[in-house]
């Protein structure tokens, strides 16, 4: 890991840690399951508040997708309306990371490195990432409008702590999601300090990507 | 040529033979060659048929790469990110004229047309083949293919999605099915192949051939009126040609509207058959040819010696032995002329023998010694023995020169034997003028004694017309008198081994020649004993005498043959008669009796020897009687 990448990544752990110290706040642990009651990995879970809240736009927010060994790392990740997100290429080739979703249109032609500029992503929706000459290469980004939010692990986990006291509704995004999310709609109640347990069952859709190419063995022939 | 002839009978046995051989093995080879023909043919459009699916695979393999090249097409995704129709449909026919395909079109996921280069207005509205839209998101990879029908051609489709990078849309790329489709897969093939669409049992329409235009319409209507499966070779005569067909489907979709029909030409298949049966048809014909030629060479070398050999034959049956069968060949048939020139040689000798003895002996006594085995003894048998002679034939003799003689002899020999020979007798022997006759051997008839009298009235019959032409030619007139005894001889052959003579022997025989000799004394023509008399039918006799023949201790009586039964008159039988009355009494030696019925009989006959005998001797005995003891007999002291 390089020492910029370091110093992005703790950026990013003092500005999810920032929220911490609100009082009157719950923990809200999730589960999601597909309809075959297996586990989710991926899936973004997010909580927003029922009662019109401001959108707190994320002011110097940043995020970064890495591209590493011709994959994006992570496949999913959700950010905050407003989040610079950083594409760092970790190959010794070049990559040419384009959107063509309405939530952000963008293309950074082949390059190599991080570029100069991130890409802020200023509209909620998802964009879904390519790279135009990696055709398996996919990644997406949630755009969220609520600062609640987080991806389940490989154990379709994920634990939203800090939660403060309101009614909030928690809703799943997933790549494969059939249908949108409100249909998974869970609408739940913060009272005071604890946790609340939520379970989500998802239908998921096929979802055909290109297939990659097989690995070339650098320095053949 | 007649059938029956061993020369056709050859030809029809080796000929039949040969064809019967020959077009047995013909019909077999082409019963198998036909049906190995299909066969093969069978085998070459089941493996067709797999080629065939092979290379619909490949081509949907092809178009599916070309497909796939587009849905990752960079600048084809940023022509879709416009959003714009006509950049759309723009970029999208720049991708239809890179890939040489005939159509294309772009489908959102909701399944509404997005773009189509067939229809470059059409978009927003659903997709009219939503059945394929269904397919492509049941499939593993997002990507289907099939063959449907758009404005009522069909295109060979291929559907992929459209990756940016996510689906967004469907691609879908079309290929025509023409002619030049069908060509394609006939080159590979080596086939027929014609595509058409419809089900079995419907009515079926041709989408394109490989097939000669007419050919295409009757294969639809051929097809549409037999029944047939799916994968199995069937027969169809298309045209008065045989195609052996394969129905294949073009696509394997449910119901197989779309048929691919592979066809082989049986004719074409057979080729080389056809000049395998060529082939047999001149070794068939040359083969008839041959064995026509060397049948009838063969046959002939039976045929013409056996024809030259009954010709000869036929001359042989003809008396004819002076041809010589000349037949040089080494096998039977040469032994066969051999042994037949022999055959006729020894003919010719035994017939020359035949003839040469025919003239020593009588005929039938040649035969009688060609036909036995001739060895000296004989056999006893009642003959009737005849002996003729001229009187006076020494006085004769001396009148006239030899050679004269000898004709005169001759004459009346040849002419006297011809009597003997007609009347079944056979002549022994000529002892200078004398003839021996005989009859009971060596043939024998129930009649030998009245066969005898006849030849002996027969003899003074012709001797009377010979002796008018004998005065004709100054020739001395002759007289005979002939002897007849009927006896049991001893006939056979007599002599010595190495010469022998057919004649007969015993007392009858000096008896016949001793009533010969008494023919003169009593002025008689013919003397015949009483044996021969009591065998004789048919005839009046006068007893002449019963007289002791010389050297002969019995006594005999003598008769002679006056004339048939029922040929003299009265008068004459009256004098007959009279004569044996006048007998009667001589023996009984009522002499004056007697002797005045001689002199009346000889008042009417004068020139009859017989009654001046009598007359002299009753006068002998007259004046000395014979006594009591006396029986009549007269013996005669001189031969």
């Amino acid at each position: 890991m390089s020492k910029l990448q370091k110093w992005f990544l703790v950026i990013f752990v003092l500005g999810s840690s920032w929220i911490s110290p609100l009082v009157n706040s719950a923990t809200l642990v999730v589960s999601v399951v597909d309809d075959n009651d297996k586990k989710v990995r991926d899936a973004v879970v997010y909580a927003e508040a029922v009662k019109s809240e401001q959108v707190v736009d994320a002011e110097n927010k940043k995020s970064i997708i890495d591209q590493r060994d011709k994959e994006f790392i992570e496949y999913v990740t959700p950010v905050r309306l407003g989040t610079a997100v950083y594409f760092p290429n970790n190959d010794n080739i070049r990559h040419h990371v384009y959107s063509f979703s309405p939530a952000k249109k963008f293309e950074i032609p082949l390059y190599a490195g991080t570029p100069a500029d991130p890409i802020v992503f200023d509209k909620p929706g998802v964009a879904v990432l390519g790279c135009n000459i990696h055709d398996w290469m996919s990644a997406y980004v949630f755009v969220s409008k609520t600062p609640y939010f987080l991806v389940t692990d490989a154990d379709g986990r994920a634990t939203i702590k800090n939660l403060p006291s309101g009614d909030y509704d928690v809703q799943v995004w997933h790549p494969k999601l059939k249908g949108s999310g409100k249909a998974t709609n869970q609408r739940i109640s913060v009272g005071k300090d604890g946790s609340i347990s939520l379970s989500f069952v998802v239908k998921l859709k096929r979802l055909w990507s290109p297939r990659r190419a097989p690995a070339m063995s650098v320095g053949g022939y | 040529m007649q059938f029956h002839s061993f020369q056709t009978r050859l030809l029809v046995f080796v000929l039949g033979l040969l064809v019967l051989v020959q077009s047995s093995v013909f019909f077999a080879v082409n019963k198998a060659n036909i049906n190995n023909a299909r066969v093969q043919i069978d085998e070459a459009l089941e493996i067709t048929a797999g080629v065939f699916k092979k290379s619909i695979n490949d081509r949907t393999q092809r178009l599916l790469e070309k497909a796939r090249l587009l849905s990752g097409d960079f600048a084809f995704k940023q022509a879709y990110a416009t959003s714009e129709h006509g950049t759309i449909l723009s970029a999208l026919e720049n991708h239809r004229i890179r890939i040489g395909s005939d159509w294309m079109m772009l489908i959102s996921l909701t399944n509404n047309v997005i773009a189509d280069t067939l229809h470059p207005d059409l978009h927003g509205v659903t997709f009219s083949l939503p059945e394929l839209i269904k397919n492509v998101m049941e499939s593993e990879y997002g990507e289907t293919s099939s063959i449907e029908f758009v404005d009522g051609i069909p295109y060979q489709m291929v559907v992929v999605p459209l990756f940016t990078p996510d689906p967004s849309a469907w691609i879908i790329i079309g290929f025509v099915i023409d002619a030049t489709f069908a060509a394609e897969l006939q080159e590979l093939t080596k086939s027929h192949v014609s595509i058409v669409s419809g089900r079995p049992g419907d009515s079926l329409s041709l989408v394109a051939s490989t097939l000669a235009n007419n050919l295409q319409t009757t294969l639809s209507n051929t097809l549409s009126a037999v029944s047939w499966e799916i994968n199995k070779s069937i027969p169809l005569r298309m045209d008065s040609a045989d195609y052996v067909s394969l129905v294949t489907p073009l696509w394997n979709d449910k119901d197989n509207s779309i048929i691919a029909v592979l066809q082989r030409s049986l004719d074409e298949a057979m080729q080389p058959y056809m000049r395998l049966q060529v082939i047999l048809i001149v070794i068939f014909v040359s083969g008839l040819a041959l064995s026509l030629v060397g049948g009838v060479l063969i046959a002939r070398t039976v045929t013409r010696p056996v024809q030259i050999l009954a010709r000869h034959a036929h001359k042989i049956e003809e008396g004819d032995y002076t041809h010589y069968v000349a037949i040089k060949q080494k096998d039977e048939l040469g032994e066969l002329a051999e042994s037949f020139n022999y055959m006729v040689k020894g003919l010719a000798e035994r017939d020359r023998v035949r003839n040469l003895l025919g003239k020593v002996v009588s005929p039938a006594i040649a035969e009688e010694l060609l036909s036995k085995e001739i060895k000296l003894g004989g056999e006893e048998r009642e003959v009737t023995i005849l002996f003729s002679d001229i009187r006076n034939f020494t006085t004769l003799s001396e009148r006239q020169s030899p050679q004269r003689l000898l004709t005169l002899l001759n004459t009346y020999l040849t002419k006297i034997g011809e009597v003997v020979e007609a009347n079944g007798g056979v002549v022994d022997k000529y002892i200078g003028d004398a003839l021996m006759a005989l009859f009971g051997a060596p043939l024998n008839h129930d009649d030998d004694a009245t066969r005898a009298v006849n030849t002996a009235m027969g003899m003074h019959k012709t001797l009377g017309g010979l002796n008018v032409d004998f005065e004709q030619q100054g020739l001395p007139k002759l007289n005979i008198g002939i002897g007849i005894n009927t006896s049991v001889v001893v006939v056979g052959n007599m002599g010595s081994n190495t010469r022998l003579n057919y004649t007969v022997i015993g007392d009858g025989v000096n008896l016949a020649s001793r009533l010969e000799g008494l023919t003169k004394k009593y002025g008689v023509g013919v003397i015949v004993s009483e044996s021969t008399k009591a065998d004789t039918a048919g005839f009046l006799f006068r007893e002449l005498d019963r007289v002791y023949v010389k050297g002969k201790t019995e006594a005999h009586t003598i008769f002679e043959p006056v004339a048939k039964e029922g040929e003299l008159g009265h008068a004459d039988l009256e004098a007959l008669d009279r004569y044996h009355e006048a007998l009667k009494q001589y023996r009984e030696q009522n002499w004056d009796l007697a002797r005045k019925h001689f002199l009346a009989l000889q008042a009417k006959s004068p020139g009859d020897k017989i009654y001046q005998i009598y007359l002299g001797r009753i006068e002998k005995f007259i004046k000395a009687p014979p006594g009591s003891e006396w029986d009549g007999t007269f013996t005669h002291n001189e031969k």
